[in-house]
């Protein structure tokens, strides 16, 4: 699920960049620091949109950097349990498959997959149904649900499952060939 | 709801969380299902993680805050805890849906990212059971019973396909790499450089730019590859590191079309200075090893084809005590035609053939990869009937001796003393009493190196090629008649072998 919220982040400031650009100085640093990041409690930031108020700064002694509370708007990402996601698979194997929504890792595995498709070693691995109608393998998109997340501060962890209705293959690359 | 209070232990990104929290309540209204299965969650993001992020959020925080940081996390976990005991019965019916109504607990296969795949909970953080398998994905981990599982999957899968797994070790197996920095002089000048540099798509010899090394392809690893994966499900197995490993299986297989996801490397092994077969998906009795060091399979000794260490630079020649011009100083190399992969591909072939073919009668599945090892190896020199003659310390016991122990599982009958059935009498001197009885009874009198050399090359090999050399022609005569005679009868592949050989002779 996507978020447009608002937090706030401490920055330290090298005085060197105290002057005329320093705001600009601020930001830019505050998008290199933060997108892409993540956080356990509201996910990965997608992006910052605007930066609402930088409060006062404070000098540090000794070193002469300043701190500057900063509040930005951002988008965060954010997955949850029992939440319906699509994702692009990236790997399969005799597991299952690992899919793709974004920066998020989802791992569905053969438990999770429905009884009928069976997996197909080969040049493209697969799972594909009984009746060859329906075919899992890599770059199909899915549409999957959580049961589980795990957010650390790089990564996030998903398990999917795709047995229950209305869930699995949306697209199929090889259908097209 | 604990997402709510969250915001009162970090007191910078307060506005924020608020927000975040209110939206969530908001969107968890409408999302009846999400509803049972939200209790839980917060719990997936451990105490640890937790942390991390508040330290993120702020920088610079004050002693005080950390404490009552500290006092706020723990009534949190406390709370989780709570969660957690509640959230058992919604949790059981978050996955009821999927796995119709279970009351067993959840067996936990395995795990991703430290959640278990099958029922979404986080593993237990104390009690990490299972073997990682860092290579086919990070952060999997997978339960024994589950790889019992999957192997016993794989097994029916790839018997129906008529292929057996092969595990590939890459340095002096595969290739040889050397240092940028221990290139010699006269390699240097040989121009061995700019060989790797040249855009020739037949060319076996690159530089790894980021790694700062040269890799030396054996010659004819690439039909070797083409040929084996017909019958194998093939593994790079190396005790180097991973981005070597991986750097080494893109010139290898350049399409990824023979090591999708099997390149194991050092950091995958669960035992220290160990290979083993625990973290490959293919079972036991189906797996056939190519490496050049015994002792690193210890457990699986059955499984390995030992192979004859390819020494291409000099640096290499010198890590293992050869003392001689390297194959690249004296521009040689190993014949393509019968080199050790030519030769290891046939008795792969081999191997294979038997495998298959023997068990039109009995079940594929009671087949042992290993027993046919053993066969096929038996056959080398079926047959023979040998005797050593001081060939062993006097008060060694002869059957315990590694010559010994090779000449009997090349399927040779060994004995101790001589009588009219005795094919070969195995000597380094020409004065001994059985030596000049075998000259004398027309039998055929080799060196030990004959029944090394027919362990590398699975094959019997002419015996006039193994003279024992006249005890007049010592020291310095012999490594020379040796180093000569080895190298334009066997080819170049015997050089290091009979080199070491030497080097044992010489230095004792």
């Amino acid at each position: 699920m996507f978020f447009h919220i608002v937090l706030e982040r401490n920055m330290q400031l090298h005085p060197r960049h105290f002057g005329p650009h320093l705001r600009d100085k601020l930001v830019s640093k505050l998008i290199k620091d933060v997108e892409g990041t993540c956080s356990g409690r509201h996910g990965f930031v997608v992006a910052i949109t605007g930066v609402e108020d930088i409060g006062k700064g404070l000098i540090r002694e000794g070193t002469g950097y300043v701190t500057f509370p900063v509040k930005y708007q951002c988008v965060v990402f954010r997955p949850f349990k029992g939440e319906i996601l699509e994702a692009v698979v990236t790997m399969v194997n005799k597991m299952g498959f690992f899919a793709e929504a974004g920066p998020v890792q989802i791992f569905v595995s053969n438990h999770l997959i429905p009884d009928d498709m069976e997996f197909q070693s080969g040049d493209v691995p697969n799972y594909t149904t009984s009746d060859g109608s329906v075919k899992i393998q890599k770059e199909s998109e899915v549409r999957l649900k959580i049961i589980g997340t795990r957010v650390d501060a790089t990564e996030i962890f998903c398990i999917g499952t795709i047995k229950d209705d209305f869930l699995g293959v949306i697209s199929d690359p090889g259908a097209a060939v | 709801m604990s997402l709510a209070e969250a915001p009162s232990s970090s007191p910078s990104s307060s506005s924020g969380s608020e927000d975040f929290a209110a939206l969530l309540d908001a969107e968890l209204e409408l999302a009846s299902g999400a509803d049972s299965a939200f209790p839980g969650d917060p719990s997936s993001a451990s105490p640890a993680t937790d942390d991390e992020g508040e330290e993120e959020d702020s920088e610079e925080e004050v002693e005080v805050e950390v404490l009552e940081q500290n006092g706020a996390k723990r009534r949190r976990v406390e709370e989780q805890r709570q969660d957690q005991g509640m959230s058992i019965s919604p949790d059981k019916f978050a996955t009821g849906p999927s796995e119709n109504v279970q009351v067993e607990l959840c067996p936990h296969p395995g795990y991703f990212g430290g959640l278990c795949f099958r029922c979404g909970k986080p593993q237990d953080e104390e009690d990490v059971s299972g073997v990682a398998f860092g290579y086919i994905h990070k952060g999997l981990r997978l339960g024994t019973s589950e790889i019992d599982r999957l192997r016993g999957a794989d097994l029916k899968n790839l018997l129906r396909e008529r292929k057996l797994v092969l595990i590939l070790d890459l340095d002096h197996t595969l290739i040889n790499s050397t240092k940028l920095q221990d290139i010699s002089s006269a390699e240097n000048e040989l121009g061995i450089r700019t060989a790797a540099l040249k855009d020739d798509p037949d060319r076996s010899i690159f530089t790894l730019d980021s790694m700062q090394m040269l890799t030396k392809l054996r010659p004819f690893v690439r039909k070797f590859l083409k040929e084996a994966s017909n019958m194998f499900e093939m593994y790079i197995y190396t005790m180097g590191d991973k981005a070597y490993a991986i750097e080494i299986a893109k010139l290898l297989d350049p399409t990824n079309v023979y090591f999708p996801s099997k390149v194991i490397s050092n950091s995958d092994c669960t035992q220290r200075h160990q290979k083993g077969l625990d973290v490959i998906l293919g079972a036991e009795s189906v797996a056939v090893i190519l490496d050049d060091t015994e002792y690193v399979w210890q457990k699986h000794k059955e499984n390995l084809i030992l192979m004859e260490r390819y020494h291409y630079f000099a640096s290499s020649c010198r890590q293992f005590g050869f003392g001689v011009r390297s194959l690249s100083e004296s521009m040689q190399d190993e014949r393509e035609s019968d080199g050790a992969l030519a030769t290891v591909l046939n008795v792969l072939k081999r191997i294979h053939a038997i495998f298959f073919d023997t068990a039109a009668e009995t079940d594929l599945s009671s087949q042992d990869v290993r027993q046919v090892i053993k066969t096929v190896r038996k056959e080398v020199l079926k047959g023979c009937k040998l005797v050593f003659s001081r060939v062993f310390p006097n008060n060694a016991r002869p059957q315990e001796q590694m010559m010994w122990k090779m000449a009997e599982h090349l399927g040779a009958v060994c004995s101790t003393d001589v009588d009219s059935t005795v094919t070969h009498v195995v000597a380094v001197d020409l004065g001994t009493e059985k030596a000049r009885w075998a000259v004398g009874n027309k039998k055929f009198l080799v060196h030990p190196r004959w029944i090394e050399a027919a362990n590398f090359r699975w094959h019997r090999q002419p015996e006039e090629d193994f003279h024992v050399i006249p005890p007049k022609e010592k020291s310095r005569d012999k490594v020379n008649a040796g180093l000569d005679e080895s190298e334009h009868l066997n080819g170049d592949l015997q050089v290091f072998r009979v080199r070491e050989y030497v080097m044992r002779i010489e230095n004792p």
